[in-house]
């Protein structure tokens, strides 16, 4: 037995001893080979400078954007070649690359490939030039078209000039690079009346382009062809990810070793392997992307340097976005709150009628992709067409002015973010209601104190912590929110991080830089709200989330009864009832701005398109693909949390969990911004713009909600169950299918959905990472909102509220009605 | 004023009756003990003292005041009493000082007097040196003396208790019943305890209220009620009894299924139900009434608990512990009941005693 046990540890420190020197190697390996493809003169930033002279695609770019400018703006070629070239320069950073960009040309071919590189260089993202603007540069005559053309050419070569009506609105407010890649926008645009200066597929394919692994297989091979052999060319096209994995593998295993040597017990357990494995998902995709984006916002030219970060924030339009973002997080927190709270305890407290019913409405909207309630209420408030503001000016004799009320500005901003974050803390509240001891109100009747006294001296004390906790949850959704600001402020020039970050992504490389010092932000904002409400607040917390529910006493509203069922029914139809319908209506439009019952205003033309059209099924396949991996993959994670969490006293449980939640609180933005950062070959992962880093963004995302659920299942199932079924002779196996299985099963389900339904709908991630094939329907609707059909808009948005609404109830069938949404 | 009268109170949630036709007045100083099965409507009873629920028909009266009935309510804030609750309701946000001072400062007494009154009743529950702690520094037995304090601190006249002590350990509970006992007689005032645990009803009250089902079954002091129970269900649910069922007359009464008699020289002829208590049982390995055979003992330190076989019946019969040792199994013993209650026989026994919840 002790020659066994010896034997044993001698086989497990071996085997520790082997992998680390294994990870060694590795890790050595790929530093030399890495250094080896260096030395050969290819970083991969003169990879990327390639680009341009290899893809196929700039002679697609060329004729469908740049060609139609030079005929149609009427200037001198040569001087716009001219233009063009200075401004590649001061863009790309030197002479150098641009000379190699533009290579053995002359003449006008040379301005066209200018003009073309020029056009890649900033027509790539950018800010976008809605719909409404582009008819208003569309109305100019040819002759100002002209006029303007060459005015802002002039402006961008530094010779300011005073800018048409249009154009100058459009540039309102904008500085610097922001100001040129607006006034190129402009200026392509109304170069090409029909669409786009650069159809999106373009744009994405050049962007791919820049970073695909092909490209730097090229350049590689280039750069070492005949002069290794096949080990060093293996180590040296791959050497990053040797790096990466080696610097894992020996990591694990120190702490394994240190794990063992502290445990006294040389044995390799199973369970040790799961979490490191884990872990190590978590820290490559979340640990390594965060700590990489704040060293980007801080170290821009791999010196530390606050120039990035004192450059955005002096900015004015930054520090509007900044303000605007914490101005609207806070007046949602407190009106969401305020909404919230009186809720909360009319439904959980009250005999109000229907308390059952407005209870599901009110956690129903918790499911609903916010973007869809944006679209409602700009159809609704919108100052010129919004049907409230058409009744209201009719109602009060206004005439045809617009307004009253203007859905783009900061309240509308607010008003929207409100309407679709109240029910977290509506959720958070009335679930620590549910679980709070009625004799503690008993007891303060019976001392003497009425209801209401009751109410404000008890009640509310004792739900403070879980108001505090509701309240920074609505705080911290509503600031890292992408989808309301960008469908509502980006017309109403209300920026807010999440839409500058975004916009800065969208200018390529050199956007990058500034919108990491963005994003961090939003995550240093994130990370002390978590911390504020996950380890400040929750140790003040009086009532135990996990504890049984107790039947809470029902307060007599009594002759206020059908009064303020009547007040809570209104508040339903205005954030519910009225946006829904008002999706479901558009979707049914021909033209937006006549009534639905109007001659021939009525088609199902939207609906079947939806239904029908390639691109669309396309990103309808996407999404249930991507959602459906994302919450299979993800529940299986969360099971084996739990099991880990809440069954073994393991070393190092902790840390994922740990990590877990902190990637749940991070901002959407924030965690695609990192991933992109990160993934797209410089620590030898290159996963940008494919599934891949969409369902990795996901999971990070959205892991907790389904661990959660799985968690507070499993400890309410006491460990003696278990037991007992071992104790009858099942195996461990046996036992997790025929007992703890069965009874978590309801939960498991109901995480499975909770992963699913945000991943299905995503948007802030999605605008951020996908690629040519990866679009999702969120996204698309998105596209459509913003360029093409609202209508069509309104149908997707429609069919994705059905769906959901169906998951629900197929999750409530499959756990007994012991779970919907 | 502080005696409370209950008259022909009826609650009902929807067409389910929980508790019918109560009639009963408890009298100023006395200690009432509502005992029953969980769901038997004491705690029905109790909540509509306090307020918290409305009788469907009935009416209340404190003294005579009446607080409720079909025309007048007075919600609990308005009744003036002390209340102890189950699970003790000692508010997590305030020291054990201000939970207990909470009764007076909603009186708006003045600061001087609550601190002194706090003071006072803490120094009652043996808590003066925890007035600064907040509840979750407290044990149980600690938390449950707080909501004590908190309900005598207005000094109140009728003190509602709802079975405070079901949270606490064996040991704990048992000191907790004298202490609750000693501080009602030291101030003299009215409570209505509801318990399901008849050692503490036994212990602590002057009078108890028996209810099963909704109904009260039996009011009497706790001898009485021990000793002469009104029926079936009151003897098996008090104390420990053997039920024999028997054909009376003659001076006795012949046992079924033993087929041996009992002297018996009360008024009942026919069929009846004979109720006796196995610690009123003489068990001889000499002489007695009923001849049997031991099949079964179990010594438990206090007592001997033995199982006797006799004819096709098998009596529990609590004796002596030094018998343990001089019997064996299968020896022949003989079984006197010194006292023994006699029921008619009503229907049968199982369904008098099945218990609803």
């Amino acid at each position: 037995m002790r020659n066994r046990g010896k034997g044993s540890e001698i086989l497990c420190k071996v085997t520790l001893a082997v992998l680390f020197v294994l990870g060694i190697v590795l890790i050595l390996g790929g530093v030399w080979g890495n250094g080896q493809f260096e030395t050969a003169g290819f970083s991969q930033e003169n990879a990327f400078s390639l680009i341009y002279r290899l893809t196929s695609e700039s002679d697609a770019l060329y004729r469908k954007g740049i060609e139609p400018a030079i005929r149609q703006s009427g200037t001198d070629a040569a001087a716009m070649g001219e233009i063009s070239r200075e401004l590649l320069v001061s863009a790309w950073g030197g002479e150098e690359r641009v000379s190699e960009a533009l290579g053995e040309t002359s003449g006008t071919a040379r301005t066209e490939r200018e003009l073309k590189l020029l056009a890649a260089t900033y027509a790539m993202g950018g800010p976008k030039i809605k719909t409404a603007q582009r008819k208003q540069l569309a109305a100019l005559s040819a002759q100002d078209r002209g006029a303007m053309m060459t005015a802002i050419l002039k402006t961008l070569s530094g010779d300011e000039q005073p800018l048409p009506g249009p154009a100058a609105e459009l540039c309102e407010g904008l500085s610097g690079t922001e100001k040129t890649a607006m006034l190129m926008q402009i200026f392509l645009t109304s170069a090409n009346m029909d669409g786009e200066p650069l159809s999106s597929d373009l744009v994405s394919e050049l962007k791919k382009a820049a970073r695909t692994e092909d490209m730097r297989i090229t350049a590689y091979t280039w750069a070492v062809e005949g002069r290794m052999n096949w080990f060093a060319q293996v180590f040296c096209s791959a050497g990053k990810t040797f790096v990466l994995i080696g610097i894992l593998l020996a990591l694990d295993v120190l702490i394994l070793f240190f794990w063992l040597l502290a445990e006294r017990h040389w044995k390799l357990d199973v369970k040790w392997m799961i979490i490191l494995l884990i872990a190590d998902f978590l820290l490559v995709f979340q640990v390594l992307p965060t700590v990489n984006l704040v060293i980007n916002a801080f170290f821009p030219d791999g010196r530390f340097s606050l120039s990035t970060i004192e450059r955005l924030y002096t900015y004015d339009l930054n520090l509007s976005a900044l303000s605007n973002t914490l101005i609207a997080a806070s007046c949602t927190m407190v009106l969401g709150t305020v909404l919230a709270f009186p809720l909360a305890w009319l439904v959980g407290r009250t005999n109000l009628y229907g308390r059952k019913f407005f209870r599901s409405l009110f956690v129903l909207t918790y499911m609903v992709p916010p973007y869809v309630g944006a679209m409602a209420w700009l159809r609704l408030l919108n100052p010129n067409v919004g049907d409230i503001n058409v009744a209201l000016r009719g109602l009060f004799g206004l005439g045809d002015t617009p307004g009253p009320l203007n859905i783009y500005s900061l309240p509308g901003l607010i008003w929207v973010l409100t309407t679709f974050y109240y029910p977290y803390a509506f959720i958070t509240i009335s679930r620590a209601m549910e679980k709070m001891d009625p004799s503690l109100e008993e007891a303060s009747r019976v001392s003497g104190a009425s209801p209401l006294k009751t109410v404000a001296r008890i009640t509310f004390p004792i739900m403070t912590p879980s108001l505090i906790a509701g309240a920074l949850l609505v705080f911290v959704s509503a600031a890292s929110c992408y989808g309301i600001p960008s469908i509502i402020g980006a017309p109403g020039r209300v920026h807010t991080v999440t839409t500058r970050i975004i916009d800065y992504v969208g200018r390529g490389s050199e956007g990058m830089n500034d919108a990491t010092g963005m994003g961090v932000f939003l995550m240093v904002l994130a990370i002390i709200i978590l911390y504020i409400s996950d380890f400040v607040v929750a140790k003040r917390q009086y009532i135990t989330v996990s504890g049984k529910s107790v039947q809470p006493n029902i307060v007599d509203l009594r002759k206020w009864r059908k009064p303020i069922t009547a007040l809570v029914a209104l508040f339903a139809c205005i954030v519910i009832l009225i946006p829904f319908a008002t999706i479901l209506i558009t979707s049914f439009k021909v033209d937006l701005g006549k009534s639905l019952f109007a001659e021939g205003n009525f088609s199902f033309k939207q609906w079947t398109t939806i239904f029908s059209r390639d691109e669309m099924i396309e990103c309808m396949k996407n999404s249930f693909v991507f959602a459906i991996i994302t919450a299979t993959v993800g529940i299986v994670v969360a099971c084996t949390m739990s099991y880990l969490l809440q069954r073994t006293k393991i070393r190092g449980r902790k840390l994922p969990d740990f990590l877990i939640t902190l990637g749940s609180g991070t901002p959407s933005v924030v965690i695609a911004l990192s991933l992109i950062l990160s993934m797209r070959g410089d620590f030898g992962i290159n996963i940008y713009k494919t599934a891949y880093i969409m369902i990795i963004a996901y999971l990070i995302k959205y892991l907790m909600m389904g661990m959660r659920t799985v968690v507070s299942a499993m400890s309410q199932i006491h460990v003696s169950l278990e037991e007992c079924s071992q104790i009858s002779g099942a195996s461990w196996l046996k036992t997790m299918f025929k007992i703890t299985g069965p009874l978590i099963f309801p939960s498991i389900a109901a995480g499975w959905f909770l992963i699913f339904i945000p991943s299905f709908y995503e948007l802030s991630m999605t605008t951020l990472l996908y690629g040519n094939g990866t679009k999702t329907i969120g996204f698309e609707l998105y596209e459509y909102w913003t360029f093409t059909s609202q209508p069509m808009a309104c149908a997707m948005a429609f069919a994705i509220l059905l769906i959901v609404v169906i998951l629900n109830f197929v999750l409530n069938k499959l756990t007994r009605g012991e779970f919907s949404i | 004023m502080s005696s409370v009268s209950i008259r022909n109170v009826t609650k009902a949630f929807g067409d389910h009756v929980v508790l019918s036709e109560f009639n009963q007045t408890f009298e100023d100083g006395e200690f009432v003990t509502l005992l029953g099965p969980s769901g038997c409507g004491k705690t029905t009873m109790l909540r509509m003292i306090a307020g918290f629920e409305k009788p469907t028909s009935g009416e209340i009266l404190f003294g005579d005041k009446v607080v409720s009935s079909d025309r007048v309510f007075l919600p609990p804030e308005k009744r003036g009493i002390g209340m102890v609750f189950q699970s003790y309701a000692v508010w997590p946000h305030m020291t054990v000082f201000e939970n207990v001072a909470y009764p007076l400062r909603i009186m708006k007494m003045p600061k001087d007097d609550v601190t002194r009154q706090v003071q006072e009743v803490l120094e009652i529950v043996h808590l003066s040196q925890y007035a600064q702690r907040i509840p979750s520094q407290l044990s149980g037995g600690q938390q449950q003396r707080v909501a004590l304090a908190r309900a005598l601190v207005a000094k109140p006249e009728l003190l509602l208790l709802d079975e405070p002590l079901s949270n606490l350990d064996a040991k704990l509970r048992e000191s907790m019943r004298f202490e609750i006992k000693e501080i009602q007689t030291k101030l003299g005032i009215t409570v209505v305890y509801v318990t399901h645990d008849q050692t503490e009803a036994m212990a602590m009250s002057d009078r108890v209220v028996l209810i099963n089902r909704g109904k009260i079954q039996q009011v009497a002091p706790p001898a009485e009620i021990y000793d002469h129970p009104a029926n079936q269900f009151v003897a098996d649910f008090l104390g420990k009894v053997d039920f024999l069922s028997g054909e009376a007359g003659g001076g006795c009464i012949r046992l079924d299924g033993i087929e041996q008699t009992i002297p018996y020289d009360g008024e009942r002829v026919g069929r009846v139900e004979v109720a006796v208590r196995p610690e009123r049982i003489t068990l001889s390995t000499k002489e007695g009434t009923l001849r049997g055979t031991l099949v079964n003992q179990y010594y438990l330190g206090d007592v001997n608990d033995c199982r006797v076989q006799v004819g096709e019946k098998q009596l529990r019969v609590i004796t002596e512990p030094e018998t343990y040792a001089r019997m064996k199994l299968g020896d022949p013993v003989y079984l006197t009941f010194r006292e023994q209650i006699v029921f008619d026989e009503e229907g049968s026994l199982e369904d008098k005693l099945k218990i609803v919840t």
